[in-house]
């Protein structure tokens, strides 16, 4: 029997280890090298073309890299396509990834050299914002995904979300029943903190993981070291804060992982709309 | 020890019918066989599925079976509750509340729940970021809408419906938007165009064309008669070809067009001046297209640049100045006698005079150049040396005195000093010591010439009134001078400016205080100039200096055709 379990993990785990490679290290790192490549090319092009009079996204040099550039986005943008359509083999979605990644890194050597570092309050430089917002959002997910889900696991203690909202919902149960005999005032303190709905936070409180006005905390501390007869109240009131506490860490860091895709993805289509405005009026007012 | 039992049930009309009974002992087995102290009847629930014991006060929950059971919600298999704080069991579809009576015994409330699967599902999307956002979709689909409308719609769209009208630089800019368009701000003379794209940017999707800057420059030439400025143009290099290949897909005009060379968003300021390779493209190598040109090849100032060629007169006898390479080392004729090494001496007759003029009438030391050459208002070049002004303290033309004032001649009015100087003969009376006899001996006058005519009769020599500084221009005995000629320009393609070689000494370039003729050209060559201008390209040179530094590309005469830098003084 113990035999048998062994086997089972040590064959997850061989399991784990040979299929789950991370898509940064996808190809031995394939991607970041053809991304070090462009960047590479790129400054070394940037330094030796002859463009007159200076370096400028109008100049022959500017052109190739702002093709070269809009390609790129498109290309990138492109994920939100390809990722629902999940394939195997060389084009895999992990390589895909791979790509979308360093390439997307790749982008903000190319970009900012075909601006030649001119920016003004304009639509050319409204689309490179966007971009660079659009990258630096993407790191930022990066980051996230790779540190925040240990964080998210370790919160949930083997609990499942459902878990955690019936594990209140019995605690509010027995809340309910246990305040029967307590006070007005101290009633209307339970009743207050059993109506307050934990997911009613905004995003601004899921970020920063600071809950103001909880009522639960407040009915605690007015009712603890009190009248004894409220011993069993405080005690569940206890209990009701502790699961709070699991289920608003879990928002917290689900925030955090989750909200780098409301810059990503519509500041992607606006960036996209900015890009298109950016070519059509430089060929508008050729 | 005893536990209470006591179960919930409700009716189909909602009415709640509580059953209590008792179970004595210190155990109680939960689970779906009828035998078991609390029996409930869900297959989900095992046949003995938890062992509920009371230990001193508390009661332990253990799974008999390997199926767990939830306790406020947690999924265990082994639990420990204080009856005092109370706890909930959930097996199956029941639910088991464990409390302590008033009385000291355990109570076991028991009730059947219906799942609310549905409700359920909904809260756990409270999880999520999502459930206090507004989607990603209407997000991106409103941005989206909000940059394409205004930064694309609203300017193509005032654009096309913009009124005709006559360009005119003071009109405001009839497009909206466009200004979001801008790619970098406009050269200083173009300043007044910064919000009327439309002036130049005539029709959508057409590069800008000659056509359109000539509305306002139409007074500008072409910088060659056709077809010799094209037959100038050399081969492209491939890798120019190439790239007008791509400019003529895209409908740029050119080569030769004014964007070619004037670039324009380049950021406030002046204009950047065009660069040096657009001149050598053809004038690196012009001999071997334009055979006849009398241009020697040019490239590159500290590099490839001919000799510079003065316009002056050599000789007395030419009629129209011509040019002269400086490598010939040319003697000009000015028509002057003015040796510039005795004038700036420091120790010698001339210094010691304009010490004793005195500070008062601006000398006082030995002269220095700014004595006589006085710079133009603009201080680009010399005004001509007038002799009133710039010799006359010295070089007096005073003739008489009469009750201590003295009577000069007018430098220049040949025939007014001619009688000026005879009158001064029929004026003195004489006295020459001997008298005649006679009523007429005091009326006397020696009849040999008085002072007047003999100043007359030296005027033209070296020593002489005139002939001091002026070249005789008859036979002895007359009284005219060969024309003075003062250039004010020597090099006619290039433009020199003085003002901005001010904090050089004078004699640094020109070598004045050496040169003992007026024939002596005193112009410093190409060599000199290099000294601090190199090409455009020279990092190292104190001045790079590309061709439009000196040169003007469009032919225009008058102070529009100086460069820029020059022509707004």
């Amino acid at each position: 029997m113990a035999t048998a379990a062994d086997d089972d993990a040590a064959f997850h785990a061989e399991r784990r280890d040979s299929d789950h490679e991370s898509f940064l290290l996808h190809g031995r790192m394939r991607w970041l090298k053809v991304a070090l490549g462009l960047g590479s090319a790129a400054i070394l092009g940037y330094v030796l073309a002859d463009v007159d009079p200076r370096p400028n996204g109008g100049s022959w040099y500017g052109y190739l890299l702002g093709t070269l550039g809009a390609g790129l986005i498109v290309w990138l943008s492109l994920l939100g396509v390809r990722k629902r359509a999940i394939t195997p083999g060389r084009w895999s979605l992990k390589a895909w990834t791979s790509a979308h990644v360093y390439l997307g890194l790749s982008l903000v050597v190319i970009a900012t050299l075909h601006t030649g570092f001119q920016f003004g309050w304009n639509v050319h430089t409204l689309a490179y914002a966007l971009m660079i917002l659009v990258i630096a959002s993407g790191v930022y997910g990066m980051v996230a995904y790779a540190t925040l889900p240990q964080a998210l696991s370790d919160n949930r203690r083997e609990m499942t979300k459902r878990q955690m909202v019936e594990a209140l919902a019995a605690i509010d149960r027995q809340l309910e029943a246990a305040a029967q005999p307590i006070g007005r005032v101290e009633a209307d303190l339970v009743i207050a903190a059993l109506g307050q709905d934990p997911f009613g936070e905004g995003a601004i409180a899921r970020l920063t993981g600071r809950y103001r006005d909880c009522r639960t905390a407040s009915a605690l501390e007015a009712l603890a070291g009190g009248d004894p007869a409220n011993e069993r109240v405080v005690a569940l009131l206890r209990k009701r804060q502790a699961q709070l506490a699991q289920i608003r860490r879990h928002m917290h860091l689900r925030a955090l992982l989750e909200v780098w895709l409301w810059v990503h993805v519509p500041l992607t289509i606006m960036l996209l709309a900015a890009l298109t405005a950016h070519i059509v009026s430089v060929f508008y007012y050729w | 020890m005893s536990f209470v039992i006591r179960t919930i049930d409700i009716t189909a009309i909602g009415r709640e019918i509580v059953r209590e009974r008792e179970v004595a002992g210190d155990t109680l087995v939960i689970g779906r066989a009828a035998e078991n102290a609390v029996h409930l009847p869900d297959l989900a629930v095992e046949q003995q599925h938890v062992r509920v014991t009371a230990e001193g006060g508390r009661l332990h929950l253990q799974a008999i079976g390997s199926l767990g059971f939830a306790l406020d919600g947690r999924s265990t298999t082994d639990a420990t509750v204080d009856p005092g704080e109370g706890g909930e069991l959930e097996l199956g579809s029941y639910r088991l509340q464990f409390e302590r009576e008033a009385d000291g015994r355990i109570a076991v409330v028991i009730r059947q729940v219906a799942r609310e699967a549905a409700d359920k599902a909904e809260t756990l999307g409270g999880f999520s970021l999502g459930s206090v956002l507004p989607g990603k979709r209407p997000l991106a689909w409103t941005g989206l809408a909000a940059i394409l409308l205004a930064f694309l719609a609203v300017p193509i769209w005032s654009h096309l419906t913009r009124p005709a009208a006559e360009p005119d630089y003071d009109r405001p800019g009839a497009v909206l938007m466009d200004a979001s368009w801008r790619t970098g701000a406009l050269s200083s003379v173009h300043h007044g165009l910064e919000d009327q794209c439309e002036a130049c940017h005539v029709e959508p999707f057409v590069a800008v064309r000659d056509e359109t800057c000539l509305t306002c420059h139409q007074d500008i030439a072409d910088h060659a008669a056709q077809p010799r400025q094209s037959l100038a143009r050399g081969p492209l290099p491939w890798g120019d070809a190439v790239q007008w290949q791509v400019a003529h897909a895209f409908g740029k005009p050119g080569p030769g067009a004014c964007t070619d060379c004037h670039t324009e968003h380049e950021g406030a300021g002046r204009m950047e001046p065009t660069r040096e390779k657009f001149c050598a493209d053809c004038h690196g190598t012009l001999d071997a297209r334009l055979t006849d040109t009398a241009l020697g090849n040019a490239s590159d100032f500290g590099k490839a640049h001919p000799e510079f060629r003065a316009l002056l007169t050599t000789d007395r006898t030419q009629a129209e100045p011509v040019r002269v390479s400086l490598d010939d080392r040319p003697r000009q004729w000015n028509g002057l006698r003015f040796p510039h090494a005795m004038h700036l001496s420091k120790t010698n007759g001339v210094a010691q005079m304009a010490r004793r003029l005195g500070r008062d009438v601006g000398y006082g030391a030995p002269l220095d150049c700014a004595d006589c050459h006085t710079p133009t208002a603009d201080g680009v070049r010399f005004l001509p040396v007038d002799m009133e002004r710039d010799c006359e303290a010295c070089h007096s033309l005073v003739f008489d005195e009469v009750g201590g004032t003295f009577r000069t001649l007018r430098h220049g009015r040949i025939e007014q000093a001619r009688a000026e100087l005879l009158s001064l003969d029929a004026r003195a009376t004489r006295a020459t010591g001997r008298r005649r006899p006679g009523e007429y001996a005091s009326l006397y006058r020696a009849d040999f010439g008085g002072p007047g005519v003999a100043m007359l009769s030296r005027a033209m020599t070296e020593k002489g009134l005139c002939g001091q500084c002026h070249v005789p221009a008859g036979p002895p005995g007359t009284l005219a001078v060969m024309p003075v000629t003062q250039p004010s320009r020597y090099m006619i393609h290039g433009w020199f400016d003085h003002e901005d070689h001010k904090q050089e000494q004078c004699t640094s370039c020109h070598a004045a205080g050496t040169s003992d003729s007026s024939a002596d050209l005193l112009l410093p060559g190409i060599a000199q100039c290099r000294d601090c201008h190199q090409g455009e390209s020279a990092r190292s040179a104190e001045v790079p200096s590309s061709c439009a530094m000196c040169h003007s590309y469009h032919p225009r005469t008058g102070p529009a055709a100086a460069p820029p830098r020059i022509a707004r003084r």
